[in-house]
């Protein structure tokens, strides 16, 4: 479980610098900074509008920033499309809503982008498309299309289409947050196993158990900013600030 | 049969028939039904009685009775009337069947490249409304709003008497560098491209080489899941291909199966030279300007007859059709003696009978020898490109060679696309915006390029929801071709409407054109429909 200590961390993957946002006259993000080390597991906690999720979606280009840098794997996020192109295939993303393509099949949704985008055989593609099917679990449904499947599923059919493309950084968004209770924990589970075996990962989680158990580092915002980062065992025990022990109190009491 | 109900106090009571929402139902459809006879009944009456008024001359037999069941005899006889263009042939001493036949086709041929071009156009614009360019999306924008929001009429008005009738005169065609199309007031006149017989042999070789490309994609993926090596199952196939589509051309154009004898004094030394030869014979400047001869009566067609370049065939020599449609599509006056037998064939040549031998090679090669004087003939194979390109050139008052788009078709495609386009592209955004954002999310951050995002994803979620009002878009359009009649394209509509004045027949004609236009709309949609049922979701 522990995994945490044995693990061997890296060099920088992802480097923010003073990342600024805007939504017309609203500030979403006040000067994120922060870095990555490889086979980190990260979480990152806070209120709902606190720009946790738009400042990691700002990490593949999803939303743009307008100001700072990111770099991310040695490659610079500009306006340039040969980099924005190469970010997203080294980076893969899980979202809250799954976000699977209905018109297509399990397997045909798992290998699309690696036969578009990496130029992959179909046969290759399929062939490890349903490595990960295995892995997550669900090896049977791949025939099936999306609305066939029950939330758990499809979340987890999303989180091998993302493997498929075998990414060196995963972020997930609130990958928990659509489902029902007796699903959550097979997406965890999951992502349990991602995270001991080398990933960088990022998620945007409200899941606390999640947290104390898998994460390196605990990153708490508010408003747009970074209030404090700790290791999960002092995150939750001791925490520094003032806003965070009143954001503990609030989701630990209810 | 009322359905008993218990009130507060307990008793049950007897529900009133009248108040029973079944009973209701029963008498609504009932009402419906009898209704619908009476409708029907009464519009039938009104066609008989109209029949019975116009009297007996509608029901004319061909031997001169008059029964009823001869109501649709009359298109059989002569139209008498002019088509300005017709697909088919079509002469006025054809039957009315034929006159609207080559209306239909009329109307056919701008209904299916109505649809086609509107669809590319409005799939295209529609697309561009949603661009963050403000420039594009605004030029989309401005196109639908204007084209949507006036009567089509007054466009197809526009786009004929404004537009293509304001273009240049035929000598003054506005020329596109590099691309032989001309546009003028007569329409547009582009290069296409002509099939000659040997078309038929290379064509064969095609099916042929696709076949095989076929068969030995199959035979790689064999080999690719035994030895487990991936192979290369596009390239071969597609280099093979491409070998036995050459060698077809090369085969086909060389058949020297086929030649021609003719005479050294002639001078000639290829095909080509024919043409100089007649131009000295009949003293004119272009080949084209022998028609007009008779037409000025400078000559009579006999005469021109006479100096034409005379053939001797030998009966089924394929060379024949070759060499003719060579003459043909180069303008070159012929007369033709067809001789059953060999022997006959190489005497009438000798005797002078005709200028040039149509035979097969063979025949011709040991033909010569028997000839006195045998160097004095040449042996010409008839070699000719399957398919070659016809571009249209200047000739007298018009153009010759190439295809033709006349004025008022043109006026009609372009104003059924543009708007019926304009609704197209409306329907293709809303498609597009019916796709959850998450959707193109999930594209991007697998990496997708925005064309594959477009591609891949988008629009095939899009077009469950545009095939629907896209069916009612191309009914519209097909209807609405009827408008050709403003601007005197020779549709269905238009032509009937010249029967109907012509014959007197209004009632039959408008039956068939009812059948017209209710067929072309029911396979439309049964199409569409059968596509639709193909591309719908599956959902638990």
């Amino acid at each position: 479980m522990t995994a945490t200590n044995t693990k061997s961390m890296g060099e920088d993957v992802i480097v923010c610098h003073d990342v600024h946002k805007w939504y017309g006259d609203f500030e979403a993000l006040k000067g994120v900074s922060m870095r990555v080390r490889s086979g980190e597991v990260i979480v990152i906690l806070g209120p709902s509008g606190s720009g946790k999720s738009t400042f990691i979606r700002t990490l593949n280009r999803l939303e743009e920033h307008q100001e700072g840098s990111i770099s991310v794997d040695g490659i610079e996020l500009t306006h340039d499309i040969r980099n924005i192109a190469e970010i997203r295939r080294e980076v893969g993303m899980v979202f809250q809503q799954f976000n699977l393509f209905p018109h297509l099949t399990v397997l045909e949704n798992i290998t699309l982008a690696p036969i578009h985008v990496r130029k992959w055989s179909r046969e290759r593609a399929e062939e490890v498309g349903m490595k990960w099917l295995t892995r997550v679990g669900i090896p049977e449904q791949a025939e099936k299309y999306p609305g066939q499947l029950s939330g758990g599923q499809q979340q987890r059919v999303a989180i091998a289409r993302t493997l498929t493309m075998e990414p060196k950084i995963l972020l997930f968004d609130e990958p928990t947050s659509a489902l029902d209770p007796e699903m959550i924990k097979e997406v965890l589970d999951v992502m349990r196993d991602l995270a001991s075996s080398g990933y960088t990962i990022l998620a945007v989680t409200h899941e606390m158990g999640f947290a104390r158990e898998v994460a390196d580092r605990v990153i708490f915002m508010d408003a747009g900013q970074i209030v404090e980062e700790n290791v999960p065992s002092n995150f939750f025990t001791n925490p520094k600030e003032e806003r965070t022990q009143r954001f503990l109190q609030q989701i630990l009491n209810h | 049969m009322a359905q008993g109900s218990i009130d507060p106090s307990g008793r049950r009571f007897k529900l009133p028939s009248l108040l029973d929402v079944r009973v209701l139902g029963v008498l609504a459809q009932l009402a419906f039904v009898v209704g619908f006879i009476l409708v029907t009944v009464w519009f039938i009456n009104n066609i008989l009685s109209n029949l019975d008024a116009l009297g007996e001359s509608q029901f004319i037999c061909i031997d001169g009775s008059s029964k009823p069941r001869c109501s649709f005899d009359f298109l059989s006889s002569d139209a008498q009337f002019e088509l300005a263009e017709t697909p088919i042939e079509y002469d006025p001493a054809d039957s009315y069947w034929r006159a609207l036949g080559a209306a239909a086709l009329n109307t056919l041929k701008v209904i299916v490249s109505g649809i086609i071009l509107a669809t590319i156009l409005g799939t295209f614009v529609g697309i561009a409304r949603l661009s963050k360019n403000w420039l594009v999306a605004n030029i989309a924008k401005w196109y639908v709003d204007i084209l949507r929001n006036t009567p089509l009429v007054l466009q197809l008005i526009i786009i004929y008497f404004s537009v293509l009738l304001a273009l240049p005169q035929i000598e003054e065609a506005i020329k596109i560098p590099g691309i032989p199309i001309f546009i003028s007031q007569r329409g547009v006149n582009f290069i296409n491209a002509t099939f000659l017989p040997s078309a038929g042999v290379w064509l064969a070789f095609l099916v042929l080489g696709l076949i095989q490309a076929q068969v030995l994609w199959w035979i790689l993926g064999r080999v690719e899941e035994q030895t487990g090596r991936s192979q290369n199952r596009f390239l071969w196939p597609i280099i093979s291909f491409l070998a036995i589509a050459i060698l077809g051309w090369v085969f086909s154009s060389n058949d020297t199966n086929q030649s021609i004898l003719l005479g050294r004094q002639l001078q000639v030394e290829e095909i080509s030279d024919f043409e100089t030869l007649m131009l000295q014979r009949y003293d004119v400047n272009t080949l084209g300007e022998i028609d007009m001869l008779v037409a000025n009566e400078v000559m009579t067609q006999d005469a021109v007859d006479e100096l034409a370049l005379s053939l001797c065939v030998l009966r089924d020599a394929p060379s024949e059709v070759n060499f003719t449609a060579q003459l043909r599509q180069r303008g070159i006056p012929y007369t033709v003696r067809r001789l059953s037998s060999q022997s006959r064939a190489t005497s009438s040549f000798a005797d002078g009978d005709c200028e040039v031998y149509v035979a097969p090679t063979a025949v011709l090669a040991g033909e010569r020898d028997i000839l006195e004087n045998p160097n004095s003939f040449l042996l010409l194979p008839v070699q000719e490109a399957p398919v070659r390109w016809s571009i249209p050139r200047i000739e007298g008052f018009n153009f010759v060679g190439g295809g033709k788009m006349t004025t008022e078709f043109t006026a009609v495609l372009i104003g059924l696309v543009l708007n019926t386009g304009a609704t197209i592209a409306e329907i293709v955004r809303a498609g597009i915006q019916s796709v959850s954002k998450g959707q193109s999310e999930a594209a991007r951050a697998l990496g997708l390029s925005e064309g594959q995002r477009l591609r891949l994803v988008v629009l095939p979620q899009a077009l469950r929801v545009i095939i629907p009002p896209q069916t009612s878009q191309y009914l519209n359009l097909a209807k609405n071709s009827t408008l050709a009649l403003a601007v005197a394209y020779p549709d269905f509509w238009n032509i009937a409407n010249t029967t109907i004045n012509q014959s007197g027949r209004s009632i039959q004609i408008m039956l068939i054109v009812l059948a017209f236009y209710l067929s072309i709309s029911l396979i439309v949609s049964l199409m569409l429909n059968a596509y639709n049922r193909r591309i719908q979701l599956v959902e638990r």
